[in-house]
């Protein structure tokens, strides 16, 4: 049998965690290319048109990895919930096969067994070996997730533009780069120390809007055009919810569902798949808050988030809470979603200075 | 005397809007786009300095502020000190003209925008997507095509007392409907009103999808100069419409009012003297990562005065002088 050579599909800067798992276990694997406009126009060229995004970049992020060498392909079910998310491994086989190449593919559930059983299965590690090759794993996701938030509240304070851009890009690179567990608490507290030594000035009121919908467009910076940094350079301070946390901790622990659903009772009776219902509850939960703005993202054709967006819009109107809805694919101009965005930075300023 | 310019190059129109300090226009004009902002901005400009020498040559530009979809780069030829999103700017304009406005619908060559206003500030607005139809070049296309001139065509639809129903979710579905009804036999008239009356339909359903429409309403926008676009509108909303004076080139003149109230010190305009100038775009690959940006480049008499469009600022975040 041929060696077994990795190539998995990106999501933000989560990658570099998710590249840690396979480095740990000593299995090959080439990364996957980061998410440009060449990327999506290839993955999007040999995609169904009809299917969701996602499935379109994240098989553009594949393909140079094939192309390179790379013969299995790890794919997640059921990320997002029950949606066509499910079927993305069973449509990229057969997509990938149609154009020629040879792929084995990992598709596994996004339960804590399912995932111990592919990686024991492919790796042939020691039980011991995974549990410390996921501890590493959590470590560098829990402190990505970390600095991404503290970014979001750097930005609009800081004084000098672009340095926390630049501090997070840096630190991204070196947690990249680290491949010993050991190493990492050192790192960490660099990385931490770089932060708090950017210039901000911290008291300052600011607006706040969050960032609510579908996790992989929410979280993914190539993929919203940068949004979260785009908002914090006009001194906007950024809140969102959906990490990769956040998800693992609903599949660990069912019963945050149970809360969700009784608290949008009003609004939502069922599950409507993905992460519908959660879009409603944080909604609801920042409107409490007193935000001054939501932005709904979701990509063009995502059912469970064009179910709930004329809820969300509802909810808007209600409470008057400036909202925008971005549904993004391959063929939404950068132009066109900065004039929105722009407006829409109006909109909420106006909002809050009206509160004052 | 202190005048502040107001530039709105959009993808039909360029607009030039020249106001004094209490915010009187002092000249406004209306040109053609064609496909070349650069061109189009520098005629404008040239057009302006004629007029300002003819009539008042004691005239200075204390203040630029460009809007529409070439804002950026109108904003880096002329040297803007603000460069504002059209909505904010058709907001600003219509609140002038009429202050208590609460609904903006305004459109343009190729999009459509409603805008929800409370105590004369944008609180929600909605733009066309993907679609456009009902814009100002589907009806431009739509009027070639009957062999009628533009400026004729809401004149002509008011002529009819029965409009035909036209089907209109999509530009192409209405122009095949539309051909349709022709080739049956309905009159020119009919089939003109019929296809006001779907516009402000797909308007309705589409764009201000969702939106609280409350009175008054102000129609701006090159469209809102189609007398059947407007009687279609009264028609679908049951309200009066208001169409304000400029209402062509009010993205200008509302621009125009922003920069005023910004005050700059001391404006950064290049003046008159560019429109005979060489301004060139560029653009090249920055291969520095992997976000591969398409970074553009402006010269001016072959000296590199700004460029954008990178995400990490590389390039814009230099200094040109």
């Amino acid at each position: 049998m041929k060696k077994t050579i990795i190539t998995f599909a990106r999501w933000g800067n989560y990658t570099i965690a998710f590249k840690t798992i396979f480095d740990q276990l000593g299995l090959e694997v080439i990364p996957p290319e980061p998410t440009n406009p060449t990327t999506i126009a290839e993955g999007a060229k040999i995609s169904p048109e009809m299917y969701c995004f996602p499935l379109k970049t994240t098989l553009g992020n594949v393909l140079p990895g094939l192309r390179k060498g790379a013969n299995t392909v790890f794919m997640v079910q059921n990320i997002g919930g029950s949606c066509r998310q499910r079927y993305y491994g069973a449509i990229q086989k057969k997509v990938l096969e149609e154009n020629g190449h040879q792929v084995n593919f990992l598709d596994f559930r996004a339960t804590p067994r399912d995932i111990y059983r592919t990686i024991k299965k492919i790796s042939g590690a020691s039980s011991w070996q995974i549990i410390r090759a996921a501890r590493f794993f959590f470590k560098k996701l829990r402190l990505i997730e970390k600095i991404e938030k503290k970014a979001q509240f750097y930005r609009p304070r800081e004084i000098k533009k672009g340095t926390t851009d630049q501090v997070l890009t840096e630190s991204l690179t070196e947690l990249e780069k680290l491949n010993k567990e050991k190493d990492f608490p050192r790192l960490r507290k660099e990385i931490l120390k770089s932060f708090s030594e950017i210039e901000t000035e911290k008291d300052k009121k600011i607006p706040r809007v969050a960032l609510v919908g579908e996790i992989y467009t929410v979280c993914d910076p190539s993929i919203n055009f940068d949004l979260e940094s785009k908002l914090g350079k006009e001194g906007i301070e950024v809140h969102r919810e959906m990490d990769i946390t956040y998800h693992l901790k609903k599949l660990v622990f069912p019963w945050k569902d149970w809360t969700i659903q009784r608290k949008i009772n009003p609004y939502l009776r069922s599950t409507v798949g993905g992460h519908g219902r959660d879009a409603i509850y944080e909604m609801l939960h920042y409107v409490k808050e007193d935000f001054d703005g939501i932005i709904h993202l979701l990509p063009f054709g995502c059912m469970p988030e064009v179910t709930v967006r004329p809820i969300l819009e509802k909810i808007h109107l209600e409470s008057g809470i400036p909202f925008l809805s971005l549904s993004l694919d391959e063929q939404v101009a950068e132009a066109g979603i900065n004039t929105r965005l722009e407006a829409f930075i109006d909109v909420v300023r106006n909002h809050y200075n009206s509160k004052q | 005397m202190k005048t502040y310019l107001g530039i709105d190059v959009g993808s039909i129109s360029t607009n030039l809007v020249l106001i004094d300090e209490k915010n009187q226009i002092l000249s406004s004009l209306y040109l053609r786009t064609e496909g070349d902002p650069i061109e189009v901005i520098q005629k404008g400009l040239k057009e302006l300095k004629n007029y300002i020498s003819k009539y008042n040559p004691a005239i200075e530009v204390s203040g630029v502020g460009t809007t529409g979809s070439a804002r950026q780069l109108a904003g880096v030829i002329t040297g803007a000190d603000l460069v504002k999103n059209e909505i904010t700017a058709h907001a600003k304009g219509a609140s002038f003209f009429v202050p208590e406005v609460r609904t903006v619908i305004e459109i343009g060559g190729q999009d459509s925008k409603i805008i929800i206003l409370e105590n004369g500030v944008a609180v929600d607005f909605a733009m066309n997507l993907i679609c456009a139809a009902g814009t100002g070049s589907f009806l431009d296309a739509q009027a070639s095509r009957l062999k009628l001139p533009i400026e004729r065509f809401g004149e002509i639809a008011l002529r009819s007392d029965n409009p035909t129903n036209i089907g209109s979710r999509c530009t192409v579905f209405a122009e095949s409907d539309m051909i349709h009804k022709q080739q049956i036999g309905y009159s020119t008239e009919d089939i003109v009103a019929g296809l006001c009356q779907g516009l402000a339909r797909n308007f309705l359903n589409n764009v201000a999808k969702g939106k609280n429409i409350k009175p008054p309403i102000v129609f701006q926008g090159g469209v809102s100069e189609n007398l059947g676009m407007r009687r279609a509108f009264k028609e679908a909303l049951g309200e009066k419409i208001i169409v304000p004076p400029y209402n062509t080139v009010i993205g200008a003149f509302g621009v125009a009012l922003l920069v005023k109230e910004n005050h700059p010190q001391k404006t950064k305009f290049l003046g008159f003297e560019i429109s005979d100038k060489n301004i060139k775009c560029t653009s090249f690959q920055c291969k520095s990562c992997p976000n591969n940006c398409e970074v553009i480049e402006a010269r001016i008499d072959g000296e590199v005065v700004a460029r954008w469009n990178d995400r990490c600022g590389k390039y814009s975040n230099l200094k040109y002088d």
